[in-house]
């Protein structure tokens, strides 16, 4: 396979867009949009990628229909909340763009396609006790109920979300407080919320303005011409056939991060995780292509990191299926390294949590934090939350590790007994005294986030009453958010900062123009979806 | 809402090969779909453990088969509960002599879900349940005609 420049074409189009995710799909509409004939390619046979599998949720600041709901935003808000939560790894001007053009996008998508959104009212910003953070309300936005059958014969291409059931993020959907009768009369009547209808929903407002699409055919190399232009793409087919195909005026890489290729997770990630969350195929197609371009690269050792959990009697696409996991902030649980100590803020959000996992000891010369680490609860917890896939009630499956004794439960699970039991009789001490001076559990936001925020009624709770459980937890991600870096248009760039010309990158496949952050429900496809949008419209206009 | 399913085959042999190999579940228990184990605890009971592939994901299940009655030539009925998850339901195998070179096999399925998440379940299984009544039901006519006329 070469990149020359082919003297056939097999196709000619303006825009190339590769993947279906929520990035791919809004760089899509908006090149449509303005007037660019459109192809996108999707490596797998479903489409949808990550974002299908998702909540779909959105963070955009001063959306529109966060003011009908009536809560108030302004821009110096928002652009402060992210800077704090960036620590200086952001651009100040790409914070801008991202908090100007953002509600337009929303406000675009609302007023012309079907793509609709709710605000969920009672789902609170993630760090809303931060002074910077907005106080009343959500900047999340929760896709609208929709109908699959709107796409006709793409309906059933839509990736399956097995995680989350047809609920929206308010009706309880990721947490908790499930009408199972509702999501089975969804199910029979093909409704999707979440990711699956924002990627319907963006999906038919592509149909409508004839943008097609190709499955199970990958972007694989760039057409660069002389003055370093791309003027086009190689891709293959699943069966190996392989098509040159003309981009008059840009190629959008769209096609999610890099976690599920292994040489790349160790080449730049701060530990290899084993563990994504995230439906195979994104392989850092995108990051090769973009690095042999000359692309300059951002946010390189980071991810959308999860504390991921193991029910292994599900399977996912031939790989056991991480998942979620829940419990972990509830009361009568702690989380203990190899030693049997606690060593963070147990319900700190998921992107920040596993960064514990990295602290390196220069003494013992090792990570003691290392994943697996241990997630130790009582039947107290089991018997009132949903536990991965545990229901109260239910008898505790065979996977998961249960003792009469701490001591037993420690032995059985390789954890020092010592250790384990003398942090478990403090844990108690604390929770009797109602405060955690070691990690401050019941003291912000999002260890309750949908129960008041964290209190000790709330988070602090005795490990008193056997049998005793114990959970591996490992380090998972809900993808990778390190990749050629973008400017306010979208378009990659060069070390010396200049746009290489035809060349666009949104989603995970960019670096998250937003820094190593995740500002709260919709962190990675808020970004994701104003700069997809931006480059379309910048690749058509171009 | 039950997740049901039957599916009946017209099988050129006759009635007592067909009772010969299904009477014995040690028979038929690999050609069940996404067979892992099973295990015989006394004449009637058993316990299993499968793969389900659901479509969109696979689940590995236990159960126990509890055979309710054996009335040769023609039936065998079963009840069944999940040991890993909250299920239960049961099935059957059939055979009516149409002629004495041809019998008529039907295979029957039916598995409900409890607990808090049953009506989802559910939901998932009325694809699933008959889906997998007929390819076990079509495995076993496979196996029957591989053994009895191939030789
Ligand atoms: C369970 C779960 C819940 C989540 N919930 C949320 C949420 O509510 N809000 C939020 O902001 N984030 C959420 N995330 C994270 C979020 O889903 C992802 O960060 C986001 O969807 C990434 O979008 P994307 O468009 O960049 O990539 P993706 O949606 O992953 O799409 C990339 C697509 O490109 C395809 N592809 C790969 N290589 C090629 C190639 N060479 N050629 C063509 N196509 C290719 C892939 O197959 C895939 O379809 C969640 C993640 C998970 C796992």
């Amino acid at each position: 396979m070469s990149s020359s420049i082919p003297t056939h074409w097999d196709k000619e189009v303006d825009v190339i867009v590769l993947g279906t995710g929520g990035a791919a799909l809004t760089a899509a509409v908006a090149a449509s949009e303005s007037g660019a004939n459109v192809l996108v390619l999707e490596k797998t046979h479903q489409i949808g990628g990550t974002t299908a599998f998702s909540g779909g949720v959105p963070w955009i600041p001063l959306n529109h229909y966060m003011k009908e709901a009536g809560f108030e935003d302004n821009r110096e808000d928002a652009i402060n909340y992210i800077k704090r939560l960036a620590l200086g790894r952001a651009d100040d001007h790409m914070i801008e763009t991202f908090v100007d053009k953002g509600h337009e996008v929303i406000r675009f998508l609302h007023d012309h396609t079907p793509v609709k959104f709710v605000t969920p009212k009672s789902y609170p910003e993630y760090y809303a006790r931060m002074d910077e953070a907005l106080k009343h309300g959500t900047r999340s936005l929760d896709p609208a109920p929709y109908d699959l059958n709107e796409i006709g014969e793409w309906g059933p291409l839509v990736r399956q979300n097995p995680l989350f059931p047809p609920l929206t993020l308010e009706e309880g959907g990721a947490v908790g407080g499930i009408d199972f009768q509702v999501v089975a009369e969804r199910m029979q009547n093909n409704i999707v919320t979440m990711g699956r209808s924002l990627i319907a929903s963006l999906f038919k407002a592509c149909l409508d303005r004839g943008v097609e699409t190709l499955i199970e055919t990958a972007g694989k190399e760039l057409i660069i011409n002389e003055d370093g232009q791309v003027v086009g793409l190689i891709a293959e087919t699943k069966v190996g056939e392989v098509l040159r195909i003309a981009a008059r005026k840009g190629v959008v890489l769209a096609s999610g991060g890099f976690e599920w290729n292994k040489q790349l997770v160790r080449a730049f990630l701060k530990a290899e995780f084993t563990h994504p969350v995230t439906p195979p195929g994104n392989e850092g197609d995108a990051l090769m292509m973009a690095m042999k371009a000359g692309a300059a690269l951002e946010n390189m050792s980071e991810a959308w990191w999860y504390p991921a959990m193991v029910d292994p009697t599900f399977e996912y696409e031939d790989n056991v299926m991480a998942q979620l996991g829940s419990g972990r902030m509830g009361p009568n649980s702690i989380v203990v390294n190899k030693y049997g100590r606690r060593f963070v803020h147990e319900g700190t959000t998921y992107n920040d949590m596993p960064r514990s996992f990295f602290n390196y000891d220069p003494v013992k010369i090792e990570f003691p934090n290392e994943a697996p680490v241990w997630m130790i609860f009582d039947q107290q917890l089991k018997d009132s939350q949903l536990i991965v896939t545990m229901t109260p009630g239910d008898p505790a499956p065979e996977w998961v590790d249960q003792a009469d004794s701490i001591r037993e439960l420690a032995e059985k699970i390789g954890v020092d007994p010592d250790g384990l039991e003398d942090e478990v009789r403090k844990w108690n001490e604390y929770c009797e005294q109602g405060v955690d001076p070691d990690f401050h559990r019941g003291t912000i936001q999002f260890e309750a986030l949908t129960n008041g925020g964290g209190s000790p009624a709330n988070n602090l709770g005795k490990i008193e009453k056997g049998p005793f459980y114990a959970l591996p937890i490992y380090l998972g991600a809900l993808g990778t958010n390190g990749g050629p870096k973008i400017n306010e248009n979208g378009q990659v760039v060069n070390f010396r900062g200049e746009p290489i010309k035809g060349l666009y990158a949104a989603g995970n496949a960019s670096g998250n123009p937003l820094g190593p952050i995740y500002p709260s429900a919709g962190g990675t496809i808020g970004p994701a979806m104003v700069f997809g949008f931006l480059a379309g419209q910048h690749a058509a206009n171009s | 809402m039950m997740p049901q399913g039957t599916h009946t085959v017209d099988v050129p042999l006759d009635i007592q090969t067909i009772w010969n190999f299904v009477h014995d579940m040690n028979n038929w228990a690999p050609l069940v779909p996404g067979y892992i184990e099973h295990e015989i605890l006394s004449d009637r009971r058993s316990t299993w453990a499968f793969k389900g592939d659901l479509g969109f994901m696979k689940k590995t299940v236990k159960l126990q088969i509890d055979i309710q009655e054996w009335n040769e030539p023609s039936e065998v009925t079963f009840d069944l509960k999940g040991l890993s998850d909250n299920f239960k339901g049961g099935g059957y195998f059939r055979a009516e002599a149409i002629d004495d070179k041809t019998t008529k096999m039907s295979g029957h399925l039916d598995i409900t879900a409890g607990g808090m998440m049953g009506a989802m379940v559910n939901q998932i299984l009325t694809k699933f349940v008959p889906q997998t009544a007929e390819e076990l039901t079509e495995a076993i006519v496979e196996k029957l005609l591989e053994i009895n006329l191939v030789k």
